[in-house]
């Protein structure tokens, strides 16, 4: 059972802040996006361990893109 | 010889109504983790008002002249009190025929809308399944068809600009119940058991070839951000208290100002943790729900419209006295202005100006959010129109500048050309166009020109800044007082009373008719 964490917004992947493996904590912050000039956390929904990183710093992404897969 | 006998009837027949669909359906209905519609009423209404109207309708069945059997209309309706004030509620009853038309009796539905309207008080529906809506057995019934109308729709509609409209989606909810629903100033959903759609799963599959639970098609997840629903909760009880909570503070209807209560939260509170609630780094973002906490009278922010995202509304109290609260949520995306935030800020404008809510705005906007997906949905149009709501309302509005103030959407946040009280925090951030960004483009050619733009850029950025601060602004008049964030909650409980008085003596209509 995975959950897909999607980008809330259109902009620029600023810093990953985990790395695949990694176990979370629902509302842990999993990278940080750069949008209207803010650095805007992506915070894991749930908990669980990080599968996958889809996304890489620098780069765009639009809202609605999975950028983090959770197991 | 009294009329003593008929009056043993009438209570005869009421019992009967009482029963609804019966032991069995009623039963099923309790398994499902929902109340029946006089359950809801009683917990709905302060206790013992419910003044029932129209119990005696439903089809009945005669056996040599005597009554053999009854089936209430699944609808039923009266009068009861919430918090004092008289109101009008009226609920779909499922367990009669699962609240579908041709069980119903259509005039109590016209009537409860009519009631409200000519009593000009307060109207509550408690929506279950179709609510009304009707069937096709209903042409084998009847031998032919008939055009639709929406029962009641010209007292549906004109009640949306007369008094508070509150609903509740409490089950699988379709067709008329969903647009009664939803012609409302509150709409409330129950997570779980109710769902809302327009036709429900069997309508669709047939139609459309989609092939979806009721979960799916209309289910909390659905209407989370969908637009069509305020507040969704997490039982049934928890909608009543929502309802009693909004009509809380709204006035019974549109001839009287707002109810004020005595407050026991000191007008004078400063809040130390407003000194620090904004960041000194202009990149990042805070939460606003705090911030709401420390001005308004303590457990009085109610937000509405969830779906507004970066924008966030409610209604709240400074001093005991209602206003509407729009500000923003720098978590999401940043606070700009969105298609969705425009719409829950019209909403909340209409509603105020409706009931005659003073509004305050914390403003923090960078300004219509940009780029391709934001332009397909059209969102200038989007924002300008919420603009327009604000300058067509006549209600008293306060400001408080915390944070950013950019761009059409900053601009357009409060109506600039007429009086609004005013306060900038020292945090404010304002202009056209922020440096960040506006430098390159003003700049262009100086930098392409430039052996080292990299460099050149930071020294314009230096130059520029000198200059942003809100005090320079206010060397110009440009701004009328810079203050202490502490000193907030003092100052607007101070304005709300100079708002109140500017509030009109005879109270009346909107200009213009309250569209859900």
């Amino acid at each position: 059972m995975s959950t897909k964490v999607a980008a809330e917004v259109t902009g620029v992947v600023w810093r990953v802040e985990k790395s695949v493996g990694d176990v979370v904590n629902a509302g842990d912050v999993l990278l940080i996006l750069e949008s209207m000039k803010m650095e805007l956390p992506l915070e894991a929904p749930i908990g669980g361990k990080i599968a996958e990183i889809r996304c890489k710093e620098g780069q765009s992404v639009s809202e609605g893109d999975v950028l983090v897969i959770l197991a | 010889m009294t009329w003593q006998p008929e009056i043993d009837e009438l209570h005869q027949r009421e019992q009967l109504a009482r029963r609804m669909g019966g032991e069995e359906k009623v039963a099923r209905h309790h398994a499902q983790g929902r109340l029946t519609v006089r359950e809801r009423i009683e917990a709905l209404l302060d206790p013992g008002t419910f003044h029932e109207v129209g119990a005696l309708a439903g089809s009945a069945e005669y056996t040599e002249g005597r009554l053999a059997a009854f089936r209430p209309a699944n609808f039923v309706m009266g009068t009861g009190a919430i918090a004092g004030q008289k109101v009008v509620v009226g609920g779909d009853d499922f367990t009669v025929r699962g609240g579908a038309a041709d069980a119903s009796v259509v005039g109590k539905q016209i009537y409860a809308e009519q009631l409200a309207n000519s009593l000009q008080i307060p109207m509550v529906r408690l929506v279950d399944g179709t609510g009304g809506g009707g069937s096709v057995k209903l042409l084998e019934q009847h031998g032919y068809t008939y055009v639709p109308a929406n029962p009641g729709w010209d007292y549906v509609v004109d009640n949306l600009s007369l008094v508070p409209v509150a609903a509740a989606c409490l089950g699988s909810v379709a067709g008329l119940g969903a647009a009664r629903l939803v012609a409302s100033h509150l709409s409330v959903m129950v997570a779980g058991t109710a769902q809302l759609f327009v036709a429900g799963p069997p309508v669709v599959k047939f139609g459309m070839g989609e092939d979806l639970t009721k979960e799916e098609l209309g289910g909390a997840d659905i209407h989370q951000n969908s637009g069509a629903v305020d507040v969704i909760v997490q039982n049934e009880q928890e909608a009543f208290v929502q309802i009693r909570r909004f009509l809380s503070y709204l006035p019974p209807n549109v001839f009287h100002l707002p109810p004020v209560q005595p407050s026991e939260d000191p007008v004078d509170r400063r809040d130390e943790y407003l000194l620090a609630a904004i960041p000194r780094n202009r990149r990042q973002p805070y939460r606003i729900r705090p911030i709401l906490a420390a001005l308004f009278d303590a457990g009085s922010v109610f937000e509405l419209a969830r779906y507004g995202r970066a924008t966030v509304t409610a209604l709240a109290r400074l001093d005991g006295h209602p206003v509407g609260v729009v500000a923003a949520d720098p978590f999401v995306g940043g606070g700009g202005l969105t298609v969705e935030g425009a719409e829950a800020m019209i909403r909340l404008v209409d509603l105020c100006e409706t009931f005659h809510l003073p509004i305050v705005t914390l403003t923090d906007q960078p300004g219509l959010v940009i780029g391709r997906g934001a332009e397909r949905r059209g969102t200038i149009r989007y924002g300008v129109r919420a603009v327009a709501a604000v300058y067509q309302a006549t209600v008293p509005a306060a400001e408080v500048i915390i944070r950013r103030v950019f761009g059409v959407g900053g601009a357009g946040m409060t109506n600039r050309h007429r009086f609004v009280q005013r306060y900038a925090w020292p945090s404010a951030d304002w202009g056209s166009l922020p440096i960040e960004g506006g430098l390159e483009v003003a700049y262009r050619s100086e930098l392409e020109a430039s052996a080292d733009p990299a460099a050149l850029a930071e020294e314009i950025r230096a130059r520029l800044d000198a200059v942003r601060s809100p005090f320079r602004t206010a060397e110009h008049f440009g701004i009328e007082e810079i203050i202490d964030p502490r000193d907030t909650r003092p100052l607007l409980c101070d304005w709300v009373h100079d708002a109140y008085r500017l509030l009109p003596d005879q109270p009346g209509r909107p200009t213009h008719g309250t569209r859900p």
